[in-house]
């Protein structure tokens, strides 16, 4: 197989005394589907931090196309190419949807403060192109016709999508999805299910998702791993991973998997 | 044609600013002739420490000191400057004004280095704390100020110092007094207008909207690739630059003195009142505050000793009876199409349906 | 080493006031997270309260019994504490949850209107006035030959007094408990079945108080009472609250630490460099610590979950 375009070695993160992440690796390569999966507390949201620079990891390594992001900051990371949505959503509220990607196609833009001051003509065009740009993602969103409202006014399903949107719109080569279907019904977690595939295909993105709907991710997903106390009990396709013991009882010994 | 669409709304501002001078103020007697500049030079802090408090969402409440260190920088210039060109410090329209309008580009340029030094090491800290420390900067800066030496008066004198000598002399805690009058409404405003053409340009950019993800949610902005502390920065920055120049128009005005006492976080108080009240963010509402917040005590001077209790009264029921300020985030042109709003329904994340 | 220990002595005096009034800050910001701009107020209108007291009863010069600070001191807590409550129930309970800048506006609207209202000639007057000496300043003794007033031995054994009754009423009280529980989380401490309303009332009491009790040490100490609306109050509010933050905001025996150090620090840069320079050590400290410690001396960081 070729290189990984996410290469994850040996990730480990401790909050004092609490191990979160322990020795987490992971390879994706370009255009796949993974999941991560575990029950509440495992540590799931941690790695995404991790990945993104919130957090620095204590040990390991994260390669994003071969270059080493460990230490960068979270803006560098989301400019080589990382975006990632939050399970607990943080849109900008006061802002209207078309604001909020508007914000993220920010980074691919070049015209700087000074050109913004004096409305050159570079700036004009560029603010045309990023407009049409966002409301083209909003529109395969189905949030185009309300992209006046300020995003805080959304519904939550709606939400949970201007999230997804606007990771789009930094143009990421690896998109990071935390618990996108969270407190959606049957309904919205089909639909939404259909938009990620179309989304992947369509934006080219290579996708790792955090997601406790176990049929969602069964159905969608090429590869799941699954950890447990910060650490990977599990790896493999969905059917090899539904029939590992070791999940079964992670599973089992934590009922309340449903919630966050 | 796509420059001349850069640069007609700061040729507007010169414009506006002459119409203030010879349409407007006529018809004013020169009290409100003086009001008119002090409200002019309230807008330009207004809107300034609107970019950091109200755009980028830092909590500032030191913005008197970036005025107080650009109005002493201006001064020094004018003044000093005045006598090895003209031999005095009064007032030489044509040649003067050019030293004026130098001296304040120049000392809207010291308090943005100022703004850059304070901004760079203290955005480490959030919220409540960077409020301190700007509070903090600027009682230092007050201090420093009441310590320098007694303001030099004679040409010969002058003309013998070195620059040195004449940036401490700048009169302590009696204040910079001999300052040129220079301040006019056509300077005000020309600087006023200018400012809320590049506030109003900002926010409706991408750059601006950038300073908006840094207030609204700081790691999610990270996260979209907005490096959030060289936002924070420029946004303490320009804001310094302005503030500085508003200073320097303080200084050169008329019935005022440039002194430590008045630049101190009672100003700066002052200036935060006027953006909360605007409504954090809006630039319309930075503008309508700085007029009623000048206006105000005037209004209420036959009140005498009342007139600052019913001040704070008005202060406390506003807070209370309209937390958003005057029109919330948004501006007085955006008010007529209030986007519809529809119920939210935020669940708890993670709540089953 | 007279002088050292002269400096030492005004230091530890002046932190400990410091201290008292650092301890009403703290408190509130920890429970509400908000700058009591207007705490400065309550401290000066805690002075001014003595002063009005003291002049009533006629008290005055060397042959004042002992009783009558105490009743002088109780008068200007008991109003301060009043006061407090009054001010948490009208200004600020309406409030609670909007965003802090306001909270910050209306705090600085209540100091305002503390300040002029005491400049009305009715109460406190424009004019600066002389705190009747209830206290004797002849030395009560002499250690290393600086003599050291009974002023000084009060202001110290008082705010001491305070500060350790406090510290048992925040740890060692239902109501203490109740207290910490608030300071942590507000909605989890009302779902456990504490009542916040009360909590923060008594706050607001105790820490108003607590300021009164300094405004009264601090008018023994120096009896020239600037007027209300005099800047020197704001200022010394001022120097308390980065007391607080320099200790650990939130931090009972952060403040004290903080009003000590902070306290001394300005005592010896007084004393050893430039006098009038103090006011720049205090403020420079702040932002060191903050830089080095952005959460003070013995606040705990907290990261943000995301
Ligand atoms: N900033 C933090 N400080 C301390 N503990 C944390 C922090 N973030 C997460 N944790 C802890 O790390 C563990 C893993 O959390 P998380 O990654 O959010 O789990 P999940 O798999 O549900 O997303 C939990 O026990 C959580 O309490
Ligand atoms: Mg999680």
């Amino acid at each position: 197989m070729s290189e990984p375009l996410l290469d994850v070695s040996g990730l480990s993160l401790a909050f004092g005394g609490l191990k979160a992440v322990t020795d987490f690796s992971l390879k994706l390569h370009k255009g796949e589907l993974q999941a991560l999966i575990g029950p509440n507390g495992a540590g799931k949201t941690t790695i995404f931090n991790l990945l993104t620079g919130v957090y620095r990891p204590q040990q390991g390594e994260v390669r994003l196309g071969g270059r080493l992001l460990n230490g960068l900051p979270t803006h560098k990371i989301a400019a080589s190419g990382m975006a990632r949505t939050f399970q607990n959503i943080r849109l900008f509220g006061d802002l209207t949807v078309l604001d909020n990607v508007r914000i993220a196609c920010h980074l691919r833009a070049r015209a700087g403060l000074f050109s913004a001051l004096l409305r050159t003509p570079a700036h004009v065009a560029e603010e045309a192109a990023i407009r049409e740009k966002a409301m083209a993602l909003l529109e395969v969103f189905s949030l185009a016709d309300r992209h006046a409202e300020l995003s805080r006014n959304l519904p939550y399903g709606d939400q949970r999508r201007l999230e997804i949107a606007r990771a789009l719109g930094t143009e990421p080569k690896v998109l990071l999805l935390d618990e996108p279907a969270a407190g959606m019904n049957p309904q919205e977690k089909v639909a939404l299910s259909e938009l990620i595939t179309l989304v992947r295909h369509r934006f080219g993105v290579t996708v790792l998702l955090i997601e406790h709907d176990m049929a969602l991710v069964m159905k969608i997903c090429e590869r799941i791993t699954v950890i447990d106390h910060g650490v990977t009990i599990a790896s493999g396709s969905p059917l090899e991973v539904q029939g590992n013991p070791a999940v079964i009882e992670a599973y089992l010994g934590a009922p309340s998997a449903e919630g966050h | 044609m796509g420059y001349l669409r850069a640069v007609s709304p700061f040729l507007g501002a010169i414009v506006l600013a002459f119409v203030m001078q010879f349409g407007v103020a006529p018809m004013f007697g020169a009290y409100y002739q003086k009001l008119l500049i002090d409200i002019g030079i309230n807008i330009v802090l207004a809107v300034s420490l609107n970019l950091v408090n109200g755009f980028a969402g830092q909590f500032s409440i030191g913005h008197a000191a970036f005025m107080a260190v650009g109005g002493y920088a201006a001064g020094a210039i004018t003044y000093y400057g005045s006598f090895h060109v003209f031999g005095d410090a009064l007032v030489h329209h044509g040649q003067g004004d050019v030293l004026f309008l130098a001296a304040t580009l120049v000392g809207g340029c010291v308090a943005a280095v100022a703004g850059w030094v304070v901004g760079l090491p203290s955005l480490r800290l959030k919220g409540d704390y960077l409020a301190i420390v700007t509070l903090g900067f600027g009682e230092i800066v007050r201090v420093l100020l009441q310590l320098t030496d007694d303001v030099m008066f004679k040409r010969a004198d002058i003309e013998a110092a070195s620059v040195g000598t004449l940036a401490l002399a700048l009169g302590g805690a009696l204040g910079f007094g001999g300052l040129p009058f220079y301040t006019s409404i056509v300077w005000t405003y020309f600087f006023a207008f200018t400012l809320l053409v590049i506030a109003v340009r900002l926010k409706t950019s991408g750059e601006g909207r950038a300073f908006l993800s840094v207030r609204e949610n700081e790691i999610a902005a990270s996260a979209m690739g907005i490096d959030t502390t060289r936002y924070k920065v420029r946004a303490f920055v320009l804001a310094a630059f302005f503030a500085g120049i508003a200073g320097s128009l303080f200084a050169h005005e008329i019935g005022t003195t440039l002194n430590p006492r008045e630049l101190g976080f009672q100003k700066s108080f002052d200036i935060v009142i006027m953006v909360v009240l605007g409504g954090m963010g809006s630039i319309s509402g930075a503008v309508l505050a700085a007029i009623v917040l000048t206006l105000l005590p005037e209004f209420l001077r036959e009140a005498a000793s009342y007139r600052m209790i019913i001040y704070a009264l008005l202060l406390i029921s506003m807070m209370i009876l309209r937390p958003q300020g005057l029109f919330g985030v948004r501006e007085v042109w955006e008010l007529y199409r209030r986007p519809k709003v529809s119920r939210p329904q935020v669940r708890p994340p993670g709540s089953l349906p | 080493m007279a002088k050292l220990l002269q400096t030492l002595f005004d230091g530890v005096a002046v932190g400990s006031l410091y201290a008292l009034i650092a301890l009403g800050y703290t408190m509130v910001y920890g429970i509400l997270q908000f700058i009591n701009f207007a705490h400065s107020d309550i401290f000066m209108t805690g002075a001014w309260i003595a002063f009005v007291i003291a002049k009533a009863a006629g008290w005055a010069g060397g042959d004042t019994p002992i009783w009558a600070s105490l009743v002088t001191l109780l008068g200007s807590m008991i109003f301060c504490g009043l006061l407090g409550f009054v001010i948490e129930r009208l200004a600020y309970r309406p409030l609670r949850g909007a965003p802090r800048l306001n909270v910050l506006i209306t705090a600085i609207g209540v100091s305002l209107f503390l300040e002029n209202t005491g400049q009305l000639e009715v109460l406190f007057g424009t004019q600066p006035q002389r705190m009747p000496t209830l206290l004797s300043s002849e030395p009560l003794f002499r250690i290393g030959g600086v003599g050291l007033p009974l002023v000084d031995v009060v202001v110290v054994l008082v705010a001491v007094g305070l500060m350790l009754l406090l510290q048992w009423l925040v740890f060692s009280t239902r109501l203490g408990r109740a207290m910490r529980a608030v300071s942590f989380s507000i909605p989890v401490a009302s779902l456990m079945g504490v009542n916040v309303d009360r909590v923060v009332s008594f706050t607001f009491v105790v820490g108003s108080a607590l300021a009164a009790a300094a405004g009264f040490l601090y008018a023994m100490k120096y009896p020239g009472l600037n007027q209300p609306a005099h800047s020197t109050w704001i200022l010394l509010g001022l120097k308390c609250f980065v007391a607080a933050v320099v200790g650990g905001i939130g931090n009972v025996r952060g403040a004290m630490l903080g009003g000590l150090l902070i306290g001394c620090v300005e005592m010896f840069g007084a004393a050893y460099l430039s006098t009038s320079l103090r006011d720049v050590y205090v403020f420079s400290i702040l932002i060191l610590v903050l830089l080095f410690k952005p959460t003070g001396l013995l606040g705990k960081a907290t990261v943000e979950k995301v």
